[in-house]
């Protein structure tokens, strides 16, 4: 089993809910996302961009792309960073030691670290005292590692593990339930008849910097939209 | 030395700060630092790298001594090998500081992963440590025998002391055979943490090791120079000449071959003309002009320096150009980080919109008023606690140096092969 994700970005508004959803559920300290969504080419969100009148408008989502050859994973000294048997690339944060080569390796930007303590950061940034959000306990892979705890420990990486928590329950990542456009699919690349294989083998795809040799799982099916100005 | 209680009095001191710098750290996290995410290593792993490729010159200058039997740099191999021992330990220590999580290192003994160089350069920093270690004991030996003190020497009290001075002879020469290999091991390793990595096109290229190789001879040979003129002192400065005139060629020699590969390695980067080449450029000699100036004139005008006749033949000369080269070395060290991290790795070109390169933009991992949530360059400077917790292996060394050298005979007294005979 393979798991991946196919986006769609010619259904991508770049609304941000994937985002939102995923910092909640994850119960992501503040300053740290999982999942970013912005328009390639310009420095605001949700800013067209182009030349000569021709303007274009695309929204591009990232979060960790869950390479099959991922450098995060052979640069990690200690095996924290590993691969499960779904292949999701997971980090077991009782073992990562927080010497962070694995966000100097991901050419992705997506691994961040806990520079400060979550739950103190939280009540210093002015976050409702006791309003706890996100998934509220802890989750251990069959193995017993601990890949998501409420309150991340001070010291570690952490990143999107397509929501290993739900996954385990036969859910589906908080992205792809918390977007209004259908724009994810989720599913097993190994499997020819899941949706995403469907999905890959009939539609034109790309992978965020194929050319590094990083296999990412996560594949965008890219816009065909026609250019909305002056075409002609 | 007379001067040697107050630097160490000096040497404690500035372990002291450096520790309790560190202790803050660790109460407060590593966001005392001014590094982020998109800038996630700094200043310690610059100094880290600066401290092994002082530790690897020192060793192949006293393994080159015994191997290629250089007569006249043989009175300074003890000292070649203490500053090799020093200087590891430094660097070792300096990693520790850098971890978020530091009382789980022992981790990576318990579930070592050997894809990753960082496992690599565990590895072969702990044998120098150790091979560096005896290099220096073994070269100790019959002058611990003869004077009967030392330590993990027991084992010598049987024995004559002809016995331990071929013994000291025959190991030194064994140790150095080992430890040339070694030390230029610890480099190469540490090189190839950052070149191994395609994300970074600052790092990923095959000159980086090599070149690290040939700072490392000029920096840390430097270092041996610089300990040596201090032990020698001015007064004996002319007996010694010829071994300071040889170190200062090897300096200025292994500078020759640092800017070789540092002019290949600028050409091949930029040649081609693509983007991400061109925002390196930008980086080093605009944004970042004035390091990349300190990285590139202090090294060559020691080399210059060096390579004439007044530059090698005076005591001062050679600490000027010795200090000013460490200068020029550590600002090097620092330039491996900013167009590293300067330039974010994913970045991606719009044909329609007439955009080359456009950054995408990466959490900051702070959450604080007039900070920016995403950013796509960090203007990373270190912060005061950051300075002071990067102390801790100058003052290690200062500290080790200025111990073992009050403690022992560090300079045998006779420029000859056999160990010295003593004359108290």
């Amino acid at each position: 089993m393979r798991l991946g994700m196919v986006i769609d970005l010619d259904r991508c508004i770049g609304c941000r809910s994937c985002a939102v959803a995923c910092k909640s559920h994850n119960a992501q300290p503040p300053g740290t996302w999982w999942n970013r969504v912005f328009t390639p080419g310009s420095s605001f969100h949700q800013a067209a961009v182009g030349k000569d009148g021709g303007l274009q408008m695309e929204a591009l989502p990232v979060s960790c792309q869950m390479c099959d050859n991922a450098p995060c994973q052979k640069v990690c000294p200690t095996g924290a960073t590993y691969t499960d048997e779904r292949g999701v690339v997971l980090i077991d944060y009782e073992r990562c030691i927080g010497c962070r080569y694995c966000m100097a390796a991901c050419p992705y930007g997506v691994r961040q670290f806990n520079w400060e303590d979550a739950k103190e950061v939280k009540a210093r940034v002015g976050y409702e005292a006791g309003y706890e959000y996100g998934y509220p306990v802890d989750f251990r892979d069959k193995d017993g590692r601990l890949v998501f705890t409420p309150n991340r420990p001070a010291g570690v990486v952490e990143k999107c593990t397509f929501c290993a928590q739900y996954l385990a329950e036969g859910e589906l990542p908080a992205c792809i339930r918390g977007c209004p456009g259908k724009v994810r699919t989720f599913g097993d690349l190994d499997d020819p008849n899941s949706e995403v294989s469907k999905l890959i083998r009939k539609r034109q795809t790309v992978r965020l910097k194929e050319e590094l040799g990083t296999s990412p799982k996560v594949y965008y099916i890219a816009p065909a939209k026609p250019i909305r100005l002056e075409v002609d | 030395m007379k001067k040697s209680n107050a630097l160490l009095g000096l040497a404690g001191a500035i372990i002291l700060i450096s520790l309790i710098a560190w202790g803050y750290q660790v109460n407060n996290g590593l966001i005392v630092t001014n590094m982020r995410n998109p800038f996630s290593w700094g200043l310690y792993i610059a100094t880290f790298a600066f401290f092994v490729g002082v530790a690897a010159g020192g060793l192949i200058v006293s393994s080159s001594v015994y191997l290629f039997n250089i007569e006249v740099l043989k009175p300074f191999t003890r000292i070649a090998s203490l500053s090799a021992f020093a200087s590891i330990l430094g660097a070792g220590a300096m990693i520790l500081p850098d971890m978020g999580r530091v009382e789980r290192v022992w981790k990576v003994f318990l579930h070592p992963n050997f894809q990753s160089p960082l496992v690599w350069d565990v590895v072969v920093i702990t044998a120098y440590l150790i091979i560096t270690f005896l290099s220096v004991y073994v070269q100790l030996l019959p002058d611990w025998k003869k004077e009967g003190h030392g330590f993990l020497n027991g084992w010598t009290r049987k024995r004559s002391q002809e016995d331990i001075n071929s013994f000291s002879k025959k190991w030194s020469k064994r140790v150095a055979l080992v430890g040339l290999p070694v030390a230029i091991l610890i480099h190469t390793v540490t090189a190839l943490i950052f070149a191994t990595q395609a994300s970074r096109g600052w790092w990923n290229t095959a000159a980086l090791p090599p070149d690290f190789v040939s700072v490392a001879v000029a920096s840390g040979t430097a270092l041996v120079l610089v300990i040596s003129l201090l032990a020698v002192g001015k007064e004996q400065f002319e007996e010694y000449r010829g071994a300071f005139r040889t170190m200062a060629l090897i300096v200025a020699g292994s500078l020759v071959i640092h800017f070789f590969f540092l002019s290949v390695d600028l050409i091949v980067h930029g040649w081609w003309g693509n983007s991400e080449a061109e925002e390196i450029h930008a980086l080093i000699f605009g944004r970042y002009g004035f390091l990349y100036g300190l990285e590139i004139l202090l090294p060559a005008f020691t080399m210059i320096f060096f390579f004439t006749e007044k530059g090698r033949s005076s005591f001062k000369a050679l600490m000027i150009g010795s200090v000013l080269l460490f200068i020029g070395v550590f600002a090097h060290r620092m330039m491996l980080m900013f167009p590293a991290f300067n330039v974010i790795p994913l970045s991606l070109s719009l044909s329609g919109a007439g955009i080359e390169s456009w950054a995408y933009p990466v959490a900051l991992g702070q959450l604080r008023e007039g900070l920016p949530v995403f950013v796509s360059s960090w203007d990373y400077s270190p912060t005061l606690v950051e300075y002071a917790v990067a102390l801790l292996p100058f003052g290690q060394v200062l500290f080790v140096v200025t111990g073992a050298m009050k403690m022992y005979n560090f300079l045998p007294q006779k420029r000859i092969e056999s160990p010295p005979t003593n004359e108290k």
